[in-house]
């Protein structure tokens, strides 16, 4: 069957099933699975209730096609790559799954895509406390976050 | 000659200016640092995000520099904070 990229950003519940079926393929033994959960975080003293993501639609879909390419240039046995990521108020976030023939093609390149997403794609959260106040979060991967100075030179 | 853009604002920069987007008449060619000079003009509480921030030009990246951008009518320039996705 052929090679498919679908990607979803979703303000419903994730489906883990439905990610696995939309990769399983015969020609494949293997299917690596990434899952984002909400920590229970707390943070000088506050509790992390929840998590609030919004994104820019378009180009996170277009930023995510990008990142497919790479990921099958790099790794030419990638089947089937699957993105699903929520927005809005959330507790369990982001179903990632990657189907190869073998395991190790598969392990290596969604280790890459998280990387990649974190450090490219258009997607924010906020960390809402019990305190009702909440913060934006940045991630290091990101390369004109504060918290990447090495690389900020560039920006 | 001047365009007609469509800044969009996204995570902490919406709460900055209080909105999520605005047509903003924009002077073109420009460099990416004058388009972001001309937006603190209009939101001075964005300068919080001063040299951490980048643009994105019809969807692409474009580091806030020397870049010169051409802009047209009804072109998307959006406000791109630290990234928090995954």
């Amino acid at each position: 069957d052929a090679a498919s990229t679908p990607t979803s950003l979703s303000r419903d519940w994730l489906s883990v099933q439905e990610v696995v079926d939309a990769v399983s393929s015969s020609s494949c033994g293997a299917i690596s699975v990434f899952i984002g959960t909400t920590r229970e975080d707390e943070l000088d003293g506050r509790k992390v209730i929840g998590l609030e993501y919004e994104a820019y639609e378009l180009m996170a879909q277009s930023e995510f096609t990008k990142l497919c390419a790479d990921i099958r240039e790099r790794w030419p046995t990638v089947t089937h790559i699957c993105v699903h990521h929520r927005l809005g108020w959330v507790r369990p976030v982001l179903p990632w799954q990657i189907s190869s023939p073998h395991r190790h093609d598969s392990q290596q390149a969604i280790q890459r895509c998280i990387d990649q997403l974190k450090a490219n794609i258009p997607i924010w959260k906020k960390e809402v406390y019990d305190t009702q106040d909440s913060s934006w979060k940045e991630n290091a991967e990101c390369s004109w976050s504060t918290r990447n100075k090495s690389s900020s030179e560039s920006v | 000659m001047t365009s007609s853009v469509c800044v969009l604002y996204f995570a902490k920069s919406v709460e900055l200016t209080g909105v999520k987007e605005e047509i903003v008449a924009v002077p073109t060619p420009i460099s990416s640092r004058d388009v972001w000079r001309l937006l603190l003009q209009r939101h001075q509480r964005l300068s919080v995000l001063q040299d951490q921030v980048v643009l994105a030009v019809r969807q692409q990246y474009v580091a806030v520099g020397d870049q010169v951008v051409t802009l047209a009518d009804g072109d998307e320039v959006a406000v791109v904070p630290p990234l928090s996705g995954g």
